[in-house]
């Protein structure tokens, strides 16, 4: 597993900063969760983590090397919705990243013995996330719950170094989000990998994650409101099972 | 229900009857080189002139195209119409309604034809995919023409196109033959690779352009008949005298061409220029004959629809009050009594 | 008393809303026919039922006197075919256009301005350019038909993909699969079904341009059969004609409903989720 290090990292779109100065080290294995109020940013640091955007300035490297421009299977995402293929079943979703990251360069498909044995390896899977019964049926027969118990399948497949979570559970009623917090908390604890986790929800954050980052603007110019962009302005270690309040918050920058 | 519909007739016509205390009576045409004189003669004010004479009002309304004005006559909404023998005998009279030729304009001098790949005899037809409109004049002209070189037409392929279409059709170069009329006639002989091997002139007489009336509206309005041939006679005169070129000048206006090729237009249509002239087509007893190949043609080719046991299905009266064909269906009637007092000077 | 938007028909009065309009049309029909007839026997505009049925009957089972052929299924199988070719053809080539367009911002920056300006020229006005180009023959017919569809789904498709959740293509991305993989395994198979929504809702322009087409230049068809015959005012083949293509539009768009729930049975589900 490796080290997520971001160095001096902004987002700007022309003249309105969305993000500024972000400095980061996430160890492997750690798991932190990034709030911040609505417009904080949160998604867009989301995506300059997954590459779908690019840093305006400043670095960001995964496991010593510069992050790869693209989309790839070394980080893997999971979404609120829209997360898993929908002309999918439940089976076909998992073995979709094994087929395409060990198939033909083509099509991307596997034959014979290997298509066996990554079938194997996907319903082995999906067993571990409980959704056996459903294997063979369409994500949108799927209660929420189930749909991204599936998305955290599929992601897991590919082992990625960095598994990044955009609310992911914040359509889940109380319920089927604890079922689902307990199972990717088993699951990270098992397969040791590294998790950011944007959330909105507090209690989520400080039930999940080892580390709470909060992401808020320091600088505000009444006269041009988008003149400064939000910075992570704390960096909370959370000590699994003891309040979230107790824990001593520790300032980066002022 | 016959009652009522009368009633809703009369209702949707009471506000003209009332502004208007005279009969009005609706004539329709379409654009053709032998029908733009009524159009002319409505543009001069004669026709309103013989109107007023028979205290009746004419109502010349054009319309685009040509079979809808025939089909619009015969479902009853125009009591007047221009059309050829052949399409008045086989959609009004062979649908029942009682048409009587008033004015026998002219005949095709030329206006038809048959238009091959330049190089290409008439012969060269055997075996070729003709594109005309089926079952119009252009047509029978072709199985006239099939005729005469002993074919039939299973000898031939037709293919069935809208008029407006053929002339970008043979400029495609992938059509090896077109029968069509004026003015595509003349823009097709007009270019380069084309050769008019067969028309009209051969056949003089055979494709007559009338100005047909209801014989029950002719019956119990006879001035109507005797305005309608008033008009065309005088409007017949002046392209015949001193306003000659600015009625040419309009009428070329009128069907959207130029001065030149409307008389080009004129050469080849045989205009029946006074009553004398047109009575003596009607007594020389060639209508007959002619109105016999092209009930033939029109039976043969299914034009009276399924239930007409032969050709004399429709009867035909002539000048001489013969009748050819069946007289207890007689549809179709040509009459020399409003000419006369014409060519007598009577009207 | 219930407010007027809030009353729902019974179920036997809703059947009797759906055949008033319908009953009333055929009444007004024969009233009219039948005061035409009364006229004028040999009347054409308005036949009676009885004409029509020995008139339809006649052209299903008695060989035409020239060809030999039985023209109303001669008639109906070419048409069916002119339709199924012009649109097979317009669906695949706007499928490949549209999903270009909307998933490759390259192929879009070019493609969508020029499927918008395309979409907008009326076919039939460039009607001559089309057959000086193809000619007269079956080509020109199916390709009238693909004009004037394709534009319409390509235009269509290029909004669905661009519909398409990002975060999907981004997912694909993480799951290892490049361009070509995410377009096969991710954005067709979900664009299919919309593909068969496209072309249902264009089959009423389709027919509308096999009939131009037929028009144009034809020996057969069913088109082709109704502008013959209206030259002579057969409205007692017309109006059957017309009600026969009323039924085979409704057909093929059942068929295509019916085909669409068939294979793409995740289709409806995931839609109501949205």
């Amino acid at each position: 597993m490796s080290e997520l290090v971001l160095k001096n990292v902004g987002k700007r779109y022309g003249e309105t900063v969305v993000l500024e100065r972000l400095n980061l080290t996430l160890t492997a294995g750690d798991f932190c969760a990034v709030v911040g109020a609505s417009g904080a940013g949160k998604s867009t640091f989301l995506k300059l983590l997954l590459s779908e955007l690019q840093p305006s300035e400043g670095t960001i490297t995964l496991g010593g090397r510069p992050l790869p421009p693209e989309p790839g299977p070394e980080r893997g995402v999971v979404y609120q919705r829209y997360s898993v293929f929908p002309h999918l079943s439940v089976l076909d979703n998992v073995r979709f990243g094994l087929e395409r990251t060990h198939g033909d360069p083509l099509f991307g498909r596997t034959w014979g013995a290997r298509r066996r044995a990554l079938r194997a390896e996907a319903e082995a899977l999906v067993d571990a996330v409980g959704l056996s019964a459903a294997r063979d049926r369409f994500p949108g027969a799927l209660s929420g719950g189930m749909q991204q118990r599936l998305a955290l399948a599929q992601t897991l497949a590919l082992k990625p170094e960095l598994l990044l979570l955009d609310e992911p559970f914040g359509a889940l009623d109380p319920g089927n989000k604890k079922a689902a917090h307990d199972l990717l908390k088993t699951l990270w604890r098992d397969r040791g990998m590294t998790v950011v986790m944007v959330t909105h929800d507090l209690s989520e954050a400080f039930t999940l994650a080892k580390r709470v980052l909060v992401l808020d603007k320091t600088r505000e110019d009444p006269h041009n409101p988008e003149r400064y962009g939000a910075s992570l302005t704390y960096d909370i270690p959370v000590d699994n099972g003891l309040p979230p309040r107790e824990a001593a918050p520790r300032e980066l920058s002022a | 229900m016959k009652k009522l519909l009368c009633l809703v007739t009369l209702l949707a016509l009471a506000p003209l009857s009332s502004a208007e205390e005279r009969p009005t009576f609706r004539l329709a045409w379409s654009i053709y080189v032998g029908w733009a004189p009524w159009d002319y003669a409505e543009h001069t004010g004669i026709l309103a002139k013989w109107a007023d004479r028979y205290g009746i009002a004419i109502e010349l309304v054009q319309v685009n195209d040509y079979i809808e004005s025939i089909n619009q006559y015969t479902a009853g909404q125009f009591d007047a119409v221009t059309a050829t023998n052949m399409d008045i005998l086989t959609i009004a009279a062979a649908s029942g309604v009682d048409s009587t030729a008033l004015l026998v304009g002219d005949y095709s001098n030329g206006n038809d034809g048959i238009i091959l790949r330049a190089g290409e005899p008439l012969s060269a037809l055997a075996g070729a995919r003709v594109h005309l409109v089926e079952l119009s004049v252009s047509h029978y002209l072709l199985a006239r023409a099939l005729e005469g070189l002993g074919l039939e037409e299973r000898d031939v392929e037709i293919v069935n196109m809208a008029e407006a279409d053929l002339v970008a059709a043979w400029a495609g170069g992938t059509v090896p033959a077109v029968v069509t009329w004026n003015p595509m006639l003349m823009q097709l002989k007009d270019q380069a690779d084309t050769a008019l091997v067969f028309d009209s002139s051969a056949l003089p007489g055979e494709i007559l352009d009338l100005t047909v009336v209801k014989s029950d509206i002719l019956e119990a309005h006879p001035e109507l008949g005797k305005a309608l041939t008033g008009a065309w006679y005088e409007t017949l005169a002046q392209l015949q005298g001193p306003e000659r070129a600015d009625a040419l000048a309009y009428m070329a206006s009128v069907t959207g061409t130029d001065a030149e090729s409307f008389a080009r237009q004129l050469t080849t249509t045989h205009l029946f220029s006074t009553p004398a002239e047109a009575l003596a087509f009607l007594e020389s007893g060639q209508p007959r004959a002619i109105m016999q190949s092209v009930a033939e043609f029109s039976w043969s080719h299914g034009l009276y629809g399924p239930f007409a046991p032969d050709a004399g299905f429709v009867g035909i009266r002539f000048e001489d009050g013969s009748i050819w064909g069946d007289e207890r269906n007689t549809q179709l009637r040509f009459s020399s009594d409003i000419l006369r007092l014409a060519a007598d000077d009577a009207l | 008393m219930r407010r007027l938007l809030n009353l729902q028909p019974s179920k036997p009065l809703r059947l009797a809303l759906f055949l008033a309009p319908l009953g009333a049309l055929l009444l007004a029909y024969l009233v009219f026919s039948d005061a035409r007839l009364a006229e004028n026997p040999q009347d054409r505009l308005l036949p009676a039922f009885s004409t029509m049925g020995d008139t339809l009957l006649r052209m299903a089972t008695e060989p035409d006197r020239r060809s030999g052929e039985l023209l109303f299924w001669l008639d109906t199988r070419v048409s069916l075919q002119r339709l199924a070719l012009g649109v097979g053809l317009g669906a695949l080539t706007a499928l490949i256009l549209g999903v270009a367009s909307g998933l490759l911002p390259l192929a879009g920056a070019s493609l969508s301005p020029f499927l918008a300006i395309i979409a907008m020229i009326p076919p039939l006005a460039i009607l001559p350019i089309l057959l000086i180009a193809f000619g007269v023959g079956e080509l020109a017919k199916v390709l009238l038909i693909a004009i004037g569809v394709g534009p319409f789904i390509a235009r269509d498709l290029e909004g669905r993909v661009r519909e398409l959740p990002r975060e999907l293509l981004i997912k694909a991305q993480t799951l290892g699969a490049g361009t070509w993989q995410t377009l096969w395994h991710v954005v067709l198979p979900q664009i299919t079904p919309r593909l068969f929504d496209a072309i249902r809702l264009s089959l009423g322009a389709a027919w509308l341009f096999l009939i131009a087409a037929e028009a144009i230049a034809s020996t057969e068809g069913l088109g082709y059969r109704i502008f013959l015959m209206r030259r002579y005012l057969a409205m007692d083949l017309i109006l059957p004609y017309v009600a026969w293509m009323t039924l085979l539009a409704w057909l093929l768009d059942y068929g295509l409903r019916v085909l669409s729930r068939r294979l793409f049975p995740w289709y409806g589900a995931a839609g109501n989720k949205r």
